[in-house]
């Protein structure tokens, strides 16, 4: 397998166009979300999910004292892809899988359904689509990929927000960001590849942030599920120990 | 909604209402919720039941007397009940039931799914082969299909996978990324094994009840197992929520906190275990008509509880996904600094 491939999306470059969000469903062919309209900025998808694959998050923090303070943020949210994925590990079918790109996928062929995959993902990412009933998440457009073409939402982006490559071309490129951005005196940090990520390991595709993951709906101690197994399965043991052994008291012939 | 004066008074803390104070997306949930819906709820309790009274009936074959002869027969026919109920219920549940056939396309001792998956299929295999034993003892089948299999590797595979099948679902759910589900990951698969032994004794307790035949002494063996696995069960419960700190809060406060204190620990455990302790403690051949009442009381307090248990569990889980702040501050959260 070559390196893998990823996206690198820059918070302060987003201009909250919603392009990414378009062209991932034209490209994808996932069906509209409908009209609603939620009052928070102007986010009305407000959440990944089945039919939503790019979400613009929109962050308002107005100041009124100093107007010139006040800041409007937008970030195109995505699968991270992660190096250890909470997904794949859960999904009993082996339909979740590492692609020949470096991408976590989502074979929709051999899914069924069974929706562990869903609360197994550190980052509230893959759910199950209702009209498919299989679990459905970002490809980072495999098949375009395939075609060696770069994903939708990176080709659609007007700004270069999104950027798609290999990530460690993208990792050097983000740290040139968060250099230059800072030598201009704006606080920013790389979300995905330090060692905050803990046991997820480092995210293929990962944030430019000038605020607090949280701020951004980004959980900043996300959990990799696996590494609560040894504990569970040392419970369970214990506790079939126990039974096994009150069980024998209890029906020992005396 | 929101009203004039919420707006003043986000202006007067000069944050717009959103603010450089910021700690969540407007609240939006962060992780989704699990899908899991009744079908869920009734696996894992009736699950736990089969599992139990497999045990309860390899137990019996292995190392009881023949008082025991009636146990050993109901957990061979309930084992097989209750799988093949199981069975349909998780295939129900799948978003393509059709594809239910592609869990076995490979082992994936990783997957709590998967290795649930193959302790079904043992513990259906298996019970299907007791069953055919038992059904051959009473004149049903003209032969046994395990017959060359020696009793007690039968019953001792039987029971590991009986074991693993009641448990396993603990695993599955206690690693996860949900808050209330992980605090309590060293504890729920604990609880899952003293439910099914609890529900699995006041079903078998029932059942022999209300069929007449079996020996008192046969009873109060199995009274004895309940009020065991009972105050275990109990135990571990108050330890979940000692160790969970604000993370339990979906399960151990509100209205599911509150379901799971009366319909669980106070009518499904504590007053089970009462009810069952006179009997329990008990020597004569006679079992009296109030006797008989008090158990059969019990035994329906403990199946209401281990089911309400079970509804409790999972359904804090969703509650648990749509907390944003939970899952953003866990670690302090469940830390004892803050509670």
């Amino acid at each position: 397998m070559t390196e893998p491939s990823g996206f690198f999306t820059d918070v302060t470059l987003c201009i909250g166009c919603k392009a990414c969000e378009v062209a991932c469903k034209q490209w994808n062919e996932l069906p509209a979300d409908g009209y609603g309209l939620t009052g928070n900025s102007y986010d009305n998808t407000s959440h990944l999910g089945g039919n939503t694959w790019r979400h613009v998050a929109f962050v308002e923090q107005m100041d009124r004292t100093t107007p010139a303070d006040s800041r409007w943020m937008m970030l195109s949210d995505v699968c991270k892809h992660c190096t250890n994925a909470g997904c794949m590990e859960a999904c009993p079918t082996g339909s979740i899988v590492r692609n020949e790109f470096g991408n976590v996928f989502v074979q929709p062929e051999i899914c069924n359904g069974c929706g562990y995959c869903v609360p197994s993902c550190p980052f509230g990412v893959v759910a199950i689509q209702p009209q498919s009933g299989i679990a459905e998440k970002c490809t980072l457009c495999y098949d375009r990929q395939k075609d060696g073409i770069e994903p939708a939402c990176a080709k659609s982006c007007p700004t270069d927000s999104i950027t798609f490559g290999p990530v460690t071309e993208l990792r050097a490129k983000a740290e040139a960001r968060v250099e230059a951005l800072l030598a201009r005196g704006q606080h920013v940090e790389i979300y995905g590849t330090n060692e905050k990520m803990g046991a997820v390991g480092n995210l293929n595709a990962f944030f430019l942030l000038p605020d607090r993951p949280e701020v951004f709906n980004l959980p900043p101690d996300p959990v990799l599920p696996s590494t609560y197994q040894p504990g569970a399965y040392a419970s369970l043991a214990a506790a079939i120990g126990v039974m096994a052994l009150a069980s024998y008291a209890i029906w020992r012939r005396r | 909604m929101i009203t004039p004066d919420d707006v003043a008074a986000s202006l007067g803390r000069n944050d717009g209402g959103f603010g450089r104070e910021q700690t969540s997306y407007y609240d939006i949930p962060l992780l989704q919720k699990p899908h899991w819906g009744w079908e869920i709820e009734w696996y894992f309790f009736i699950g736990g039941i089969a599992s139990g009274s497999a045990i309860l009936s390899a137990l019996s074959d292995v190392i009881g007397d023949p008082d025991d002869a009636p146990l050993v027969r109901l957990g061979r026919y309930a084992a097989t009940l209750g799988a093949a109920v199981s069975g349909v219920l998780l295939i129900k549940d799948l978003g393509r039931p059709e594809r239910f056939l592609n869990m076995m396309r490979i082992v994936k001792l990783k997957s709590p799914m998967s290795v649930g998956v193959y302790a079904l299929t043992a513990f259906s295999t298996i019970s299907g082969l007791m069953l055919a034993r038992q059904a051959r003892a009473d004149g049903l089948l003209p032969f046994d299909p395990a017959g060359f299999v020696p009793r007690l590797p039968l019953n001792l595979a039987w029971a590991a996978s009986a074991a693993l099948l009641g448990s396993y679902t603990g695993v599955l759910i206690g690693a996860t990324a949900i808050p209330v589900w992980f605090s309590g990951s060293r504890h729920i698969p604990a609880i899952f094994v003293c439910s099914a032994t609890s529900t699995a004794c006041a079903f078998s307790l029932a059942v022999l009840t209300i069929i007449p035949g079996t020996k008192a002494a046969a009873l109060r063996k199995i009274e004895r197992l309940e009020i065991a696995a009972a105050t275990l069960e109990l135990l571990v419960l108050r330890d979940y929520r000692a160790r969970a700190h604000a993370l339990g809060n979906p399960l151990f406060e509100g209205r599911i906190g509150q379901r799971l204190r009366t319909t669980t620990q106070l009518y499904g455990i504590i007053v089970p275990i009462v009810l069952n302790l006179p009997g329990a403690l008990e020597r004569g051949e006679h079992v009296s008509r109030t006797a008989r009442v008090r158990t059969l009381i019990a035994a329906g307090l403990t199946l209401v509880g281990g089911l309400a248990l079970r509804e409790c569990l999972l359904r804090a889980g969703k509650v648990s996904a749509a907390d944003a702040r939970a899952y953003i501050n866990h670690k302090e959260l469940g830390s004892s600094s803050a509670s």
